[in-house]
């Protein structure tokens, strides 16, 4: 199987009805390992309590490579995150990635910050 | 090795040709992605930007032809021909063993039907941005052959034009 590792933190949120955290992806997603590593995001999302929602930062910083299926999941977490009031963006991605998320239109619907800090920001307002 | 089979042809007017036969099995692919850009940049005269998007023409042409074309223990042929500072051609054959049996006239009209989907707006599925969004983008010609086997062969090119050989972003 090919190497992802996903590492979850929380974000200090001043906000009590918004649940802040960052997903660190590092290696590739594949054909080989996504379905597993995603199901990590899906309990995040489940775990949210009634009245909240919760905003994710993907710091993508050391992804090397992600296939369609992982682009696919990122826009069904999207889909979920923004219905129920929330923020998703994604920080530092490298070229090759900014690339393919460009060719699928995913740049337009959630917003790349080349800045760690800056995406921080974003998901904590 | 058993597993992988890699055969490597160069002729009189430089066009290098490498077929590889993977058995199915995804844990393969990041070797696949590998071997690619390696091919990629050193065979042609593509610069690096291509060389990722290469990787993944191949890496999402050889999952489809793992999942939909093959059962347990299968092979598919890989072949990466490059024509210097002309064009790169990717093919990829499946057995045709998948759960359900689809032909290259079929292929085809379930490749136009996706790119009539994704022309209408943004998608939003988990699934099915391989071929037509991905791979479409990323080259001049796709097309589909019934082959002797009983599978399919998917043919990609994409012809080297003076900006394909630098980066852009």
């Amino acid at each position: 199987m090919t190497e992802a590792i996903v590492t979850i933190t929380d974000l200090d949120s001043q906000n009590p009805n918004i649940i802040a955290k960052a997903v660190k992806i590092k290696g590739q997603l594949d054909e080989s390992n996504v379905d597993e590593k995603a199901k990590d995001i899906y309990k995040v999302l489940e775990s949210v309590p009634t009245g909240k929602h919760v905003n994710l930062l993907f710091d993508f910083a050391e992804l090397d490579y992600m296939n369609s299926k992982s682009i696919g999941y990122l826009t069904d977490w999207y889909s979920r995150i923004t219905t129920d009031g929330g923020k998703i963006c994604i920080a530092g991605p490298k070229e090759n990635i900014v690339d393919i998320l460009q060719v699928v239109g995913l740049t337009q619907l959630v917003t790349c910050y080349q800045n760690f800090d800056e995406a921080k920001a974003y998901v904590l307002s | 090795m058993d597993l992988a089979k890699t055969k490597n042809q160069t002729n009189a007017i430089g066009e290098v040709k490498i077929s590889i036969t993977l058995t199915t099995n995804a844990y393969f692919l990041s070797g696949l992605r590998d071997f690619t850009m390696t091919f990629v940049k050193n065979m042609t005269g593509f610069g690096e930007q291509w060389a990722y998007r290469f990787q993944t023409v191949v890496d999402e042409l050889a999952s489809n032809a793992m999942e939909y074309g093959c059962r347990e223990g299968d092979q598919i042929v890989i072949t990466l021909m490059a024509h210097t500072d002309k064009s790169i051609e990717i093919m990829i054959e499946d057995p045709g063993h998948g759960s359900k049996k689809v032909t290259a006239e079929e292929m085809e009209k379930i490749y136009r039907n996706k790119l009539d989907l994704y022309g209408r707006g943004q998608y939003l599925g988990i699934r099915g941005r391989g071929l037509a969004q991905i791979v479409n983008a990323w080259s001049d010609k796709v097309t589909f052959e019934n082959i002797d086997s009983g599978g399919i062969r998917v043919r990609v090119i994409k012809s080297f034009k003076e900006n394909n050989s630098q980066s852009k972003i």
